[in-house]
């Protein structure tokens, strides 16, 4: 087996777990305010792999690699906001 | 005099032209995605209660089936990339098996989808019954669409794969079709845990 290839596979159960670990919080309504910072900064790992790994921009220059991050960044964080501002 | 060479490559995987579309959809979701995140704002028990209808169960599976596709394609387009003059029917044969079993996870993505709208559909939930139930059906309706295309383009990248099609220092056309796969995988890792999960 290449490295390479032992990389992916980890980078698979990484997202799997990450993934698991999000529909516990669900499905144990353990979500609470905390935890939704938490679950966002798991849902970006998610992502960064997705775009490093599997879309294979780590290889490429930092300029197309950084479209998706920061997109990534951006939308986490509005949401993040969405969800932490206090309700009028 | 040591010059500082880069060996990053100069352009992402596949066609630029993809990324485009890419970049488009990008935007388009992630205006899906804080129209709901900030729409929540103004009823959260409705959005809370309304999200307790939809199957927690069927997203997560969902989402193991496309992060799981998403890993096969990526498979495949190693087979491709890795191929020499050599070895050119055993790497499409090889990435023809991997990109199979992508399509069948695809499928299995579909199948449950239909099985999730029908139950909610069934419930006589549609696009004017709340807020929340308008953007659950947006999202996840748009996305569904993205993964019958991405699926259909699956199928003709394995059509070639299945005619040796694919030549050494070939590989745009299926580096392409995976660029799309993953973002519509991509897409679905925020979709899953905004509309499914977090209350």
């Amino acid at each position: 087996m290449t490295k390479i290839t032992r990389t992916l596979e980890y980078i698979w159960i990484v997202l799997i777990i990450l993934t698991i670990f999000a529909y516990f919080l669900g499905y144990f309504k353990y979500i609470s305010t905390p935890l939704v910072a938490v679950l966002l900064i798991t849902t970006f790992i998610k992502g960064q792999l997705v775009i490093d790994y599997f879309m294979d921009l780590k290889k490429v220059r930092l300029k197309y690699r950084l479209i998706p991050i920061l997109w990534l960044i951006i939308v986490l964080s509005l949401i993040a906001t969405a969800y932490y501002l206090p309700l009028s | 005099m040591s010059k500082n060479i880069s060996l990053k490559e100069a352009y992402p995987p596949g066609d630029l032209a993809i990324w485009v579309i890419i970049y488009v959809e990008f935007i388009t979701f992630a205006l899906l995605f804080l129209g709901y995140a900030f729409s929540r704002r103004l009823d959260v028990e409705l959005f809370n209660a309304s999200q307790s209808v939809v199957s927690q169960t069927s997203g997560f599976v969902n989402t193991i089936i496309l992060i799981t596709s998403s890993y096969f394609v990526v498979k495949a387009v190693h087979s491709i990339k890795n191929m020499t003059k050599e070895t050119q029917q055993e790497s499409n044969k090889e990435a023809s098996k991997w990109l199979l079993f992508a399509i069948v996870c695809g499928l299995a993505f579909i199948t449950i989808k239909i099985t999730e709208f029908s139950n909610i559909f069934g419930m006589g939930i549609n696009l004017s019954t709340n807020r929340y139930f308008m953007f659950y059906i947006m999202l996840t309706v748009f996305h569904f669409l993205h993964v019958v295309l991405g699926s259909g383009i699956l199928f003709l990248i394995y059509k070639k794969t299945k005619i040796n099609g694919y030549l050494p220092n070939d590989s745009k056309g299926i580096e392409t079709g995976a660029s799309y796969w993953h973002m519509v995988d991509l897409l679905w890792i925020v979709l899953f845990p905004l509309v499914y999960i977090i209350r």
